[in-house]
């Protein structure tokens, strides 16, 4: 993962240079200039280091500057709870694009606790409930805030 | 005619005197509280990002009060994990569980929890009083600087992304660098040419930071609470004892406060520090300083509570300090309250310092009202609060997938805007497994669209001749120095874990044999 992450680095750097290259220097200074020639350049020294193992040789004290995962899980149960996650996401996502934030959050937030949370339907039901009573009650009755319906109700 | 500093405090001060300002601040500390309570995965960076999309449409002061309101009594409210399950707090709070979490299993965690709340008010306090004493001083020097100067410290900025990255600094450059390019995405506003858009309309405008932060941090967290189906393993130990009696105590050890305050202030305003040494730096300093009853730390020493949360709760003051009067953030919750603030149409630095003088005064007093109101809520709601912990996970990712579909949505109502934030969401995640600091690339997000600005006016006003204006040399100067000596001190601090591991490893070997 670490090797291919940094590989799509390179490639968007290469990309942003090779588009940004015939630009005129007052536009391509900051993007071409600072960003993606020094990003190639340090993508290339990340790579030498994981490939050479120098990193993983170094002492591990220091600041850590982003929270460093400490989910500790078999691989197989990681996995499938990560792409089980990201299917309730895109579908959540997906379901507010064909049906509007309105219908699809309470059922999203309803199905959730019903089938990976195994809570009961009536909790599941009430939570579904409150949902949508913060989004219609609050948003759409009080703060007049209209959401989009959805494509399949006219968008 | 330009209003006086003093004027300044005063319209700052009759700018929050709104009903609704301290509703919004109610709610942040509401917000703020429930971080700092609930367990796992919620730090103020999400919280950030959650609410970014809502508020930037709000008032400036009203927004301002309910973000501030939030960050100030989560790090006041962070010593419940600590001190009742023994659980490390956020980032600021987690020597606070070496004498926090024994205190409560002597049965006084009323007591730790009171001595907590009274240090971290007097420390909020602290930290505050030094931005507003910081205010006026920097002002003259603030005079002295143009577009050359202002450059010249984002720079000083970004660098430092090489310092706060600590292990891993070409990552945090690799990632500083992809925020600066996704900053230039759009059509530039100095020559109208069209960066990287594609055709798509969509993107002429550049990418919302709001959908990238909310992104970036949410749908890694929310994904932990999934990963893990767990809210806090531990059981509470239970809440006994006095509040009064931690008062007394922090009252009574006032000196130890002030000192590890500043300490935090320090922390605060020197960048590359963080917020994950300060409360080692001064729980390290209670220890050494102690002239009795040094044994005791470690076993339930009140003092190793009132240490950390002092210093944990100043610290936002001294980041404050550097976010407001100089422009660059200190970290990635100060830089989405800059974005936030350019959303609102003011530009943190000398330029706010001139123009919107009122505005800082009114955050320096919203962060003192939070800070008090923050510590009167932990002096009141101890007992309902710690039952917050126990919130169950199918609880709290549903939320986290309203507030993220909800926050993204609401910024464009555009259906592209869930494409986005899927794509950065799946991106912080690999990004965060395969060890890229996720906060560089939002600095680099921030200062890439005011680097830009601030280098075209330089080139436009003076040429190449801004490089040898004495300003920058000296800025230039002081941040080459800068980023040496904390390299310097960094690779010293390597080189002696390294020396004490081998050492240990020598005693162990001996001693086996």
């Amino acid at each position: 993962v670490k090797a291919n992450l940094t590989l799509l680095f390179l490639v968007i750097f290469v990309v942003a240079a090779f588009v940004g290259w015939d630009w005129p220097n007052i536009a391509k200074i900051m993007p071409v200039y600072v960003a993606a020639i020094p990003g190639m350049i340090l993508v290339f020294v990340q790579l030498y280091r994981e490939v050479t193992g120098w990193e993983a040789s170094r002492s591990a004290s220091g600041v850590q500057m982003d929270e460093v995962s400490d989910v500790k899980l078999d691989q197989q149960t990681e996995l499938r709870r990560t792409v089980g996650f990201f299917g309730w996401f895109i579908g959540g996502a997906v379901g507010i694009w064909l049906l509007g934030i309105v219908i699809t959050l309470p059922f999203l937030v309803f199905l959730y606790a019903l089938v990976e949370g195994k809570e009961k339907w009536f909790t599941a039901l009430i939570m579904g409930v409150c949902t949508y009573l913060v989004i219609w009650g609050l948003f759409e009755y009080m703060l007049e805030t209209r959401w989009p319906s959805g494509l399949l109700f006219g968008y | 005619m330009e209003a006086s500093l003093f004027d300044a405090a005063i319209k700052g001060f009759f700018n929050i005197l709104q009903l609704k300002v301290f509703f919004a601040m109610l709610i942040g500390v509401s917000i703020g509280t429930f971080t700092a309570v609930a367990p796992q995965g919620l730090g103020m960076p999400l919280v950030y990002a959650i609410l970014l999309p809502v508020v930037i449409k709000w008032e400036p002061v009203t927004g301002i009060a309910l973000l501030i309101g939030a960050s100030s009594v989560s790090a006041i409210c962070a010593a419940y994990l600590p001190i009742l399950f023994g659980i490390p707090g956020g980032s600021g709070s987690q020597a606070t569980v070496l004498d926090g979490y024994p205190m409560g299993k002597k049965g006084e965690g009323r007591r730790a929890l009171g001595a907590s709340f009274m240090a971290g008010g007097m420390g909020c306090l602290i930290g505050t009083l030094t931005l507003i004493i910081a205010i006026p001083a920097a002002k003259p020097l603030i005079y002295l600087m143009g577009s050359p100067e202002l450059f010249v410290i984002m720079l000083w900025g970004l660098s430092m992304v090489a310092v706060l990255a600590g292990r891993r600094p070409i990552k945090g450059l690799i990632a500083a660098a992809l925020g600066l390019m996704i900053a230039t995405v759009g059509q530039q506003a100095q020559s109208g040419i069209m960066r990287y858009v594609f055709d798509q309309p969509y993107l002429l405008d550049g990418m919302a930071i709001s959908i990238i932060a909310l992104a970036l941090f949410g749908i890694p967290s929310a994904l932990d609470l999934a990963l893990t189906k767990l809210g806090v393993e531990q059981q509470a130990v239970p809440l006994k004892g006095s509040l009064f009696d931690g008062i007394k105590d922090t009252l009574r050890e006032w000196w130890l406060v002030v000192r590890c305050s500043f300490v935090g202030v320090w922390v605060g305003i020197v960048p590359g520090l963080g917020s994950q040494v300060v409360d080692w730096l001064a729980y390290g300093h209670a220890a050494q300083s102690a002239k009795v009853g040094r044994e005791n730390f470690g076993k339930g020493d009140v003092r190793g509570v009132i240490a950390p949360e002092s210093a944990n709760d100043a610290k936002d003051g001294g980041d404050l300090v550097t976010t407001l009067l100089l422009g660059f953030p200190q970290g990635v919750t100060t830089a989405l309250f800059i974005v936030a603030l350019l959303a609102w149409g003011y530009l943190p630095g000398p330029e706010m310092i001139k123009k919107n003088a009122d505005m800082i005064y009114s955050i320096v007093w919203i962060q003192g009202i939070a800070g008090i109101t923050g510590t009167l809520v932990g002096f009141l709601l101890a007992a309902q609060l710690a039952k917050l912990a126990e919130v169950r996970y199918t609880f709290m990712v549903p939320i986290m997938f309203i507030f993220i579909l909800l926050g993204a949505f609401s910024v464009n109502r555009d259906p592209l805007d869930l494409v986005v934030v899927v794509g950065f969401g799946i991106l912080g995640y690999f990004m965060r497994r395969s060890g890229y600091p996720r906060p560089a690339m939002i600095l680099g997000l921030v200062l890439g669209d005011l680097m830009e600005k601030y280098l075209y006016r330089s080139v436009a006003s003076y040429g190449f001749s801004w490089l040898a204006r004495p300003a920058v040399i000296v800025l230039l100067a002081l941040a080459a120095l800068s980023l040496f000596f904390t390299l310097r001190g960094q690779m010293r601090a390597r080189k002696e874990a390294s020396a004490s591991t081998f050492s240990g490893a020598v005693a162990r070997s001996a001693s086996e044999s």
